[in-house]
């Protein structure tokens, strides 16, 4: 072989090496993630050890953020109001998506006209921004005669309702607010859930004689299990990081009764300029974030070997 | 000769050939770029229609009159602490449009970014004693030059139906008993902003604690509105919210009310006799309640003891980051047609509303002064304003926090208080 042939030979491997390695593909990919990702969370978590300010120029380096955090008052009841809000969304979206989803299959199974019209009217929850949401609902609520909802329950003959001036009826309220707008993004995941369960296993345990409550425990929903997990996980991480509806709608009040974590990020870094305080809060949300994400690997990489 | 005439002709053509390079040279250093840096409210963009013209026609006059100037509008988030706080790292960092509209209590501490503007004033025979005395104090640095352009003001007052409330109340405690009296008629109690907003502090906190004399910071700029005396008169502040809840004379839903105009949609109803509001709530009130609303006035805020008197002010000022002449002239040219020369300011509250922060504005013959416009004017002269503090917007929020929680029974004044002082002062 002389040396052109040898030279060409070598292009040809190598163009042929990074023709079918995947690195060329991936570089943009992690370039943006680079940028858009990971550089801010590096920022953040920088931040979070410093007394920084937006009012100042000048900042160091210290840890007094997160002892500020974990020692003043407030910070407890934060975790807990945001941990009922999260576990009450999160368990009644899953229950209303899933019961909805199975309506609208069962619709279909029937023929009945309208389960499109049922499907978008469920959607429509999930498209509406946040604020918007919010201001809906603070209508909805408002705590005169006038209110919707209190003139609704002044028929049976209930006094007003104070739902946003008490803190445990604030709280519930907010909950109730965000499973109405969740239910529908649950909804279609089960729903596309639903559809791709193989029909004879289905008509294989009617055969033999399962109930429709059997059926749905003992084979529909272990059938389902992967979906609803995946579910699960991404409603849990996204109601964590919901703040603009509760903004809207209660601004966090009456007192912190239904602030939430992300809501008290956005209050001590754009309300009280503080973003040391701010970034700390945000490492802890992170980090549940993070945590809530390897649980979500690990049982699904389980469910997945097994 | 012939020979002459051609070499001047060459000449003459060669000079005037230079002459326009020269003028087109100069013409295109001349031009230059402002960077306009505005509220949607105060921009083209302002969905009131007639707000919005005015503005365009202005813009227009000032592009007609300034051809070398490139306006960029630059709009800012409707959310004043986020627009406020870009605009600090805006000018943190050297990248401060040239010409920028700041929230007034926050104005001081742009004041080191900012140009002075005497010799401005002076040009455009504007003088800074008929600005009212708190417009006075915020656009003066301790230098005593000028730093700013100050347009409308507002104040909070008690407003109040004198079908159904023949006196207004002055003190708290008369509050409270007049609030009783009229809901046995089947009024509404007192309502005033007692949730989680701005309101709350400059409607319901601020007035009844600085007419005590309280201070929330010292002259360093560092709270002290939880320490010696000043933590007995907030608590006095908390303790009369709180009585006024308890007793019945107001009702436990103001804690959801973080702003005045949440008290709106209650107003509307008819039902509402007497609440501690803002002055722009009166075209609301006439708009909504028409002819009844002939029967309204307006009064003092009602305070802790018996001859007191206290009111916050605010409203929004114009700086200049701008370093070059010409961009500080152009500027202020514009600001001054569109919202702070005699004749800008007096069109600008006839299309807007609000309160002139110029006195002499009052008296100007094309003023269509709104309902009780000499009163608020009144009052005005002794208003407060926010402190400039940097520490300012934790206490803020700290107090709305305390007091709705006071007012939805959550915790006592004290144990409110307690905690607001520690997260504020565990912050220093």
């Amino acid at each position: 072989m002389n040396t052109s042939n040898k030279r060409s030979a070598l292009s040809l491997t190598l163009t042929k090496g990074i023709g079918n390695s995947p690195i060329p593909w991936l570089i943009p990919l992690s370039l943006i993630l680079l940028f858009v990702f990971l550089f801010p969370v590096f920022e953040i978590i920088r931040y979070s050890f410093t007394d920084a300010s937006f009012l100042e120029t000048d900042y160091s380096y210290t840890i007094s953020s997160f002892v500020r955090l974990f020692t003043l008052p407030g910070f407890y009841q934060m975790l807990i109001v945001t941990l009922i809000f999260v576990t009450a969304s999160v368990f009644f979206q899953m229950f209303f998506g899933f019961l909805i989803a199975l309506l609208i299959d069962k619709g279909q199974k029937l023929n009945l006209k309208g389960t499109v019209m049922v499907r978008t009217a469920v959607l429509t929850a999930w498209a509406i921004p946040g604020v918007v949401i919010g201001i809906i609902w603070r209508i909805m609520y408002t705590e005169t005669p006038s209110g919707i909802l209190n003139y609704l329950i002044s028929f049976v003959g209930v006094d007003i309702v104070p739902f946003l001036s008490d803190p445990y009826m604030a709280l519930f309220a907010v909950t109730l607010a965000n499973i109405w707008r969740g239910t529908a993004f649950s909804m279609i995941l089960l729903y596309a859930g639903i559809q791709t369960l193989p029909k004879d296993v289905m008509e294989a345990a009617k055969i033999d004689g399962a109930s429709a409550i059997q059926r749905l425990l003992k084979v529909m929903l272990p059938m389902l299990a992967p979906i609803i997990l995946i579910n699960l996980i991404i409603i849990s991480i996204d109601t964590f990081n919901t703040f603009d509806m509760v903004m809207a709608l209660t601004g966090g009040g009456p007192g912190q009764s239904t602030e939430v974590i992300a809501l008290s990020i956005y209050n001590s870094i754009f309300r009280e300029f503080n973003l040391g305080h701010g970034a700390a809060t945000a490492v802890v949300l992170l980090t549940i974030n993070v945590g809530m994400t390897i649980v979500y690997l690990r049982v699904l990489g389980k469910r997945g070997a097994a | 000769m012939k020979k002459l005439a051609k070499t001047i002709t060459a000449l003459s053509g060669s000079a005037i050939l230079l002459g326009a390079c020269g003028n087109a040279e100069q013409a295109e250093e001349e031009s230059f770029e402002l960077n306009w840096s505005t509220t949607p409210s105060y921009s083209t963009q302002n969905p009131t229609e007639s707000q919005a013209n005015y503005i365009a026609d202005k813009v227009s006059e000032f592009e007609e009159d300034y051809p070398q100037v490139e306006l960029n509008t630059d709009l800012q988030s409707t959310d004043i602490d986020e627009s406020m706080t870009r605009l600090l790292e805006q000018a943190n960092t050297d990248r401060a449009p040239d010409v920028a509209a700041i929230d007034g209590y926050f104005f001081p501490r742009f004041m080191d970014y900012l140009q002075p503007l005497d010799d401005l004033f002076d040009e455009y025979e504007i003088d800074i004693d008929d600005y009212l005395p708190f417009v006075q104090d915020v656009l003066t640095g301790d230098d005593g030059q000028i730093y700013g352009l100050y347009m409308n003001t507002d104040t909070r007052v008690l407003f109040y139906d004198t079908d159904v409330v023949e006196e207004p109340p002055t003190t708290w405690d008369e509050a409270i008993a007049t609030s009783l009296e009229i809901q046995e008629e089947g009024y509404n109690g007192l309502i005033f902003p007692g949730g989680r907003g701005e309101g709350t502090a400059v409607t319901t906190l601020w007035p009844l604690f600085w007419a005590q004399e309280g201070e929330l910071v010292d002259e360093d700029g560092n709270p002290t509105f939880g320490e010696g005396d000043n933590y007995d008169k907030m608590l006095n502040v908390l303790q009369a919210v709180n009585e006024a809840v308890e007793s019945g004379a107001t009702p436990q839903r103001v804690s959801s009310y973080g702003g005045e105009n949440d008290l709106n949609e209650e107003i509307a109803g008819g039902d509402t006799a007497m609440f501690l509001g803002g002055n722009w709530q009166v075209s609301f009130l006439r708009e909504t309640l028409g002819d009844d609303f002939d029967s309204w006035a307006v009064a003092p805020l009602p305070q802790l003891e018996e001859g007191q008197f206290a009111t916050s002010a605010g409203g929004w000022a114009w700086g200049i980051f701008a370093e070059e002449e010409e961009k500080q002239e152009a500027a202020f040219d514009l600001i001054n047609r569109l919202f702070v020369g005699e004749e800008g300011m007096t069109e600008w509250t006839n299309v807007h509303g609000g309160l002139p922060s110029r006195t002499s504005i009052y008296e100007a013959e094309d003023l269509e002064a709104g309902e009780f416009s000499d009163t608020f004017r009144e009052y005005l002269e002794d208003a407060n304003v926010r402190p400039a503090s940097q520490h300012y917007n934790e206490i803020s929020n700290q107090m709305q926090i305390a007091v709705s929680e006071v007012i939805s029974g959550g915790k006592s004044p004290e144990e409110a208080l307690d905690d607001a002082w520690a997260v504020v002062n565990e912050g220093e």
